[in-house]
């Protein structure tokens, strides 16, 4: 089995949005998904009538931990060592990765289950593993659906959103030689068959973490399949890969983002199933089968501590990664989550990607969003996400430190400049507005003169009235 | 070179003049509120109903035995995996001999292929018609989790109102009460396919409450 990454490059955004648009199943797919996850979203929400006080409470919880992530992610790591588990530490993708192998290799391990986690995308982990023949096997349905068709996740949450049954039933009868069908239930029981025999013969599991508990060293993990939990009780060995900024305060603040995050991800009271885990069962447990002997939770920066000490940008790590922005977003419901080319797509991904990979990688997407606002709206930690687009379409333009300028083209400079004076004197103003209407009687011209071409491209300008406002005040014409 | 864990945390420290927001109070849902047992019963039921899983309640324990016994019988089930808690292990030595019985420590293959297991919750919690179930207290990781078919034998003293009433208990003294705190609400489900429902994907495909009377 081969799972290739991504192999659309994060600046080819613009075509990859245009081949989205030209798939009319792949456009009705998330139309339906995403609406059918906002109606859901909003009746949970109303059944909860503290929701905004439930909001408040976790962004403040989130923005206190952030400011002191140093102090958090340190008595977190303490706390998991004395409970039992094994705490890694790993600056980059890499040498997680490394970390993830070494745990297999000193193990003997050879067959590793795996159950979904962003972070273990993100670095690619699954990649790095082929290369030592240790590829893990998906085991969220979703997950192994795209890891059987060698494609990568188009959700945060619904990983396969942009497949229909008549696809994943294709995919089934072609690699699993099953008879044909696109009966989602046969197709799921052939799933669980076929996992099973993979559960029952792993001896290493791979997850991800939802929350860490710094007071407890405890990670608590979300799911309804219950593939999380035979990844972290059928093998010997467990191992959590876990973001840094996952770590909250205190195991008491557990409800406030239980009670949050299934609510705005897929609009459940409560998934079906949540995880407690901190450190190893006694000894005599881990023997009968109670849990894994070895616990080992690696602790992932790469670019996190970065964005933790940049104060505008710092709000970024609050997110609890429930997709609720994806399903809101005009733009993702349009192109899906494949057009954005990274791991996190959507808003999310739009603030993310360009902090965690480098503006090089993922100059298009904070530009690839109309800023209406919805995904602020609907974040359960009030992500302010257009206030964050903003900065970081500044900083694309204006570079910083690590990332160059965009270098302006010599007519969108001497454009900018020219309104700018146009705008400064109510004589030129006038000039400039007859001109407007002017141009605009003739069809063809802002559709071929550049630079309006370009933005033409994709929008309609708002046709100026015939008369102007000032004009009309004055009195009718003559 | 400085080791990965004191360069991630020199770079969290680089930058000491940032603002410390102060971390606020825990916001719980726990309630002093006593919501009769009933009532919370009702509003448990309701919500495990919605999703698959009937729940039902027996006057004492002879009762619930003979529940038990219809709904392994409906189920064709005729192998039990059992948790070491002392009310499931009682129950079962009253279940018709014809069931086998599988101990919580017994090999994987056993459990891996019993068609029910049966289990206690060290407490529900009716809000979100939830099962919580500790280690320290029941051994539960494998025979809640492999069957088709999950039994769940629940006192009605432990019935709690909200979420919050659950994290006082599972967490007294703000630490957790074992190293395995499992929270189960239906049977498992996936929606990976087109968003359409299904159940039972890798755990359980059923999940039956029996609520007991307290003796
Ligand atoms: S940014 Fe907010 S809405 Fe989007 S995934 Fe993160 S928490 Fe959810």
């Amino acid at each position: 089995m081969n799972t290739s990454p991504s192999n659309r490059k994060a600046n080819a955004f613009h075509a990859q949005a245009k081949n989205a648009l030209n798939d009319a199943t792949l456009k009705q797919a998330l139309r339906s998904a995403t609406d059918t996850f906002a109606e859901r979203r909003s009746a949970a929400i109303a059944a909860v009538p503290d929701w905004e006080a439930l909001r408040e409470q976790a962004r403040l919880v989130k923005d206190a931990t952030v400011a002191r992530l140093d102090h958090y992610i340190e008595q977190f790591a303490d706390n998991a060592e004395q409970a039992g588990a094994t705490v890694h530490w790993a600056r980059d993708g890499k040498e997680a990765c490394a970390i993830v192998q070494k745990i297999a290799e000193d193990n003997g391990a050879t067959r590793l289950v795996k159950s979904k986690s962003m972070a273990t995308e993100e670095i690619h982990l699954n990649k790095a593993l082929a290369e030592r023949a240790l590829e893990p096997v998906e085991t969220d349905l979703g997950e192994w659906i795209i890891q059987l068709a060698g494609e990568t996740p188009s959700h945060i949450i619904v990983p396969a959103i942009h497949m229909t049954r008549d696809q994943v039933g294709e995919l089934f009868v072609d690699k699993l030689g099953i008879p044909p069908s696109n009966d989602p239930k046969t197709l799921c029981a052939h799933a669980r068959e076929r996992l099973r025999s993979h559960f029952a013969q792993a001896d290493l599991g791979i997850s991800g973490v939802n929350f860490g508990v710094a007071e407890t060293g405890s990670i608590l993990i979300l799911e309804n399949e219950g593939n999380v939990r035979m990844t972290t009780t059928m093998p010997k060995v467990h191992v959590a890969v876990m973001g840094i900024e996952r770590v909250i305060p205190r195991f008491k603040d557990l409800e406030v983002f239980l009670r949050l995050l299934p609510r705005s991800g897929t609009g459940q009271h409560l998934t079906t199933y949540q995880s407690i885990l901190t450190g190893t069962d006694s000894a005599q447990d881990s023997a009968n089968g109670q849990g894994p002997e070895q616990v080992h939770i690696v602790l992932l920066d790469n670019g996190r501590s970065k964005i933790a000490v940049d104060e505008k940008m710092r709000e970024t790590l609050a997110c609890i990664r429930c997709g609720a922005c994806l399903n809101a977003c005009p733009v993702y419901q349009t192109v899906g989550g494949h057009a954005y080319g990274t791991v996190y797509p959507g808003p999310i991904g739009a603030i993310l990607t360009p902090q965690l990979a480098g503006m090089h990688e993922a100059k298009p997407l904070p530009f690839a969003s109309s800023l209406c606002g919805a995904c602020k709206d609907v974040c359960p930690v009030k992500i302010d996400i257009p206030s964050l687009l903003l900065e970081l379409r500044q900083r694309a333009v204006e570079g910083t430190d690590h990332e160059p300028a965009t270098k302006r083209s010599f007519f969108e400079s001497m454009s900018w400049r020219m309104w700018s004076w146009f705008m400064r004197g109510p004589k030129r103003f006038r000039f400039a507005s007859a001109m407007a209407r002017l141009g605009q009687s003739m069809p063809l011209v802002h559709r071929l003169v550049p630079p309006m071409a370009a933005w033409h491209s994709t929008r309609e300008l708002p046709r100026l009235a015939k008369r102007s406002f000032r004009n009309t005040y004055k009195g009718p014409s003559k | 070179m400085s080791s990965a864990r004191e360069q991630i945390l020199g770079t969290l420290r680089s930058q000491p003049g940032l603002k410390v927001p102060p971390l606020p109070d825990v916001m719980t849902s726990a309630s002093s509120d006593a919501t009769p047992i009933a009532e919370r019963i009702a509003a448990f039921t309701a919500i495990l109903n919605k999703l698959g899983a009937p729940v039902d309640v027996a006057p004492d324990m002879t009762a619930a035995a003979t529940r038990i016994t219809e709904v392994l019988a409906q189920h064709n089930a005729s192998s039990l995996a059992l948790s070491d808690a002392d009310e499931v292990l009682a129950i079962a030595q009253t279940l018709p001999a014809t069931i086998e019985r599988i101990p919580h420590d017994a090999p994987r293959e056993s459990l891996l292929r019993s068609h029910a297991g049966l289990s206690t919750a060290q407490w529900a919690i009716a809000e979100t018609g939830t099962l919580a179930l500790v280690s320290r207290h029941e051994r539960h990781r494998l025979s809640t989790l492999l069957p088709d078919l999950h039994i769940a034998l629940v006192p009605a003293s432990r019935m709690l109102a909200t979420l919050g009433d659950a994290f006082v208990r599972i967490g007294p003294n703000g630490a957790p009460d074992a190293p395995t705190i499992t929270f189960i609400t239906g049977p498992s489900r996936t929606a990976d396919i087109e968003l359409e429902l299904i159940v039972g994907v890798h755990g359980p495909k059923a999940l039956h409450v029996v609520i007991v009377a307290d003796a």
